[in-house]
């Protein structure tokens, strides 16, 4: 019998002390259905220390990305207020245990959106569209994981910077992204990679919350997937991601 | 010095009979200076004298090497050149026999076309900029002489930089208000998305590439002149095809570009 809690609770530490931990697959068999139990339960403990849930994130929305973890099958993820950082601010590197980032395109929501959607629906309730990177860290050892591991780590999310919002009625179905440390770029790619177009992972986001028992909620932030493979994080580096017609994101990493 | 010269001529040679023949060469870089980018020109344009003299039309240059990635692949840090003649030209969404281009491979570019002569010794991007008619998205098929891709540095320059074919989108659009850095690539084979990219993936933008291109033109003395095309080098991966396949390349701001291969 798979205790969710004491997982949760193991995942949780793990993610607050920013320490890894071995894959919980090693020790149990999880189904996908308990590995997203146990992100709930896990995101559930932060909730009731007064973090804010403000949306969804979704994963290995891209092939690169896929290949990269080695996993086939796209996953969401639980996003709080805690995990937010300022564009333009500076993060602390010692709240990770090896972080990476990724360059993404962000939703944000003006209407709820739940279940089976069309694209058309999808794009009726977007407020607004930005640049936007999201800080991956998984708290398995040496980012090794198996799906079922991975969801229940909250697909690897830890923290996300949105650039400034744009009206949603741009094309964003081939927009090049350009991912740079210290002015140096070390991704390039096009959001056509996400999904091959960033609001099917939207229409995504909608019927795979829906089956968890949630909806996507008026005010929340849907992170759309990276668009490029991810990149490990130093400390000292300036982070920046800009995408075409959408203008750029950025942070700092401390020492 | 003479059986310097006797080197260059064996190795244009040798390419040009893997042209004719359709049978793929040895590197011909045994038989050169090792990591003499002259010599490898030298080969390059022997070749193209040969066909000028032929009647092929020059038509414009292509730009190679122009990825981070291709360059410490191949230990360079700086792109290559090579020619397009007339004949090389394919119509948007034309079917190419596959055999055509040798160990054929596909990317997607931005092509510019020259509005004026451009002969200003050491020129600046501005300059570059207001010579250039327009840009359209492009295809380049890209293929080697030499057996298996096993090149190096001066086996493709020789080998005309591996240039094959290219296809130019038909919808020419003006260099005011582009932003040819930071727009997306997508290429479709048969439907399936296999390449991404941007124009910072060329040299960090087209126009970088083709301003080191109008610089080095004007510098071995065949400068770029009006109407001529310029190929300015791959915005994602190379992706390999076969025959049935069918490539569209979509470029931000620039439309689309198909090409389809034929057995």
């Amino acid at each position: 019998m798979t205790d969710i809690h004491k997982l949760a609770g193991t995942i949780d530490g793990a993610a607050r002390d920013a320490r890894a931990i071995a894959q919980l697959s090693a020790g149990t068999t999880l189904t996908l259905e308990q590995a997203y139990a146990i992100q709930k339960a896990s995101i559930d403990l932060r909730l009731t220390r007064g973090e804010r849930r403000v949306g969804v994130k979704m994963g290995f929305t891209n092939r690169a990305k896929a290949v990269q973890m080695g996993v086939h099958d796209i996953v969401c993820g639980r996003l709080t207020d805690r995990m937010i950082i300022e564009d333009g601010g500076t993060v602390d590197f010692a709240r990770y245990v090896h972080p990476r980032i990724e360059p993404e395109i962000a939703f944000l929501l003006k209407a709820p959106l739940e279940g089976v959607v069309t694209p058309a629906q999808a794009l009726a309730a977007v407020e607004a569209i930005a640049p936007a990177m999201e800080l991956i860290d998984s708290r398995y050892e040496n980012f090794k994981f198996s799906l079922e591991d991975v969801v229940a780590d909250n697909a690897s999310s830890s923290g996300f910077v949105v650039g400034a919002w744009h009206r949603p009625d741009i094309d964003c179905s081939n927009l090049g992204i350009v991912l740079s440390f210290d002015g140096r770029p070390v991704q390039i790619g096009s959001s056509a990679a996400i999904l091959g177009h960033p609001l099917r992972s939207l229409v995504a986001a909608a019927r795979m919350t829906a089956a968890g028992g949630e909806r996507l909620e008026p005010g929340w932030i849907v992170l759309a997937g990276s668009a490029t493979a991810a990149e490990p994080l130093r400390r000292g580096l300036y982070v920046e991601a800009e995408v075409q017609s959408l203008g750029r994101v950025a942070f700092t990493i401390g020492n | 010095m003479r059986t310097h010269d006797a080197a260059i001529l064996a190795a244009a040679e040798r390419i040009r009979i893997a042209y004719e023949t359709g049978q793929p060469t040895p590197p011909v870089r045994d038989q050169l200076p090792e990591g003499d980018v002259a010599a490898a020109y030298a080969v390059q344009k022997v070749n193209t004298d040969h066909w000028l003299d032929g009647r092929r039309r020059l038509v414009g240059r292509k730009i190679g090497l122009t990825s981070k990635v291709v360059q410490k692949q191949l230990g360079v840090d700086s792109p290559d050149f090579g020619m397009l003649f007339a004949d090389m030209a394919l119509a948007d969404g034309e079917e190419v026999a596959l055999g055509r281009v040798m160990q054929p491979k596909v990317e997607a570019e931005v092509a510019l076309v020259m509005e004026l002569d451009f002969a200003v010794p050491d020129p600046t991007l501005t300059e570059l900029i207001s010579a250039v008619a327009y840009a359209v998205p492009a295809i380049e098929i890209v293929g080697s002489r030499i057996a298996n891709w096993d090149i190096k540095l001066v086996d493709t320059i020789a080998d005309n930089a591996s240039a094959g074919l290219f296809v130019l989108g038909t919808t020419p659009v003006r260099l005011e208000g582009l932003d040819l850095r930071l727009a997306g690539m997508v290429m479709e084979r048969r439907g399936d998305q296999v390449s991404f990219g941007a124009g910072a993936a060329c040299l960090g933008n087209p126009l970088n590439a083709a301003l080191w291109l109008a610089r080095t033109m004007v510098r071995v003395g065949a400068p770029l002149r009006a109407g001529d095309v310029v190929m300015t080098g791959a915005l994602g991966p190379m992706v390999t095809v076969a025959s049935g396949d069918v490539v569209d390349v979509r470029i931000s701001g620039l439309g689309s570009v198909r090409t389809a291969f034929s057995a």
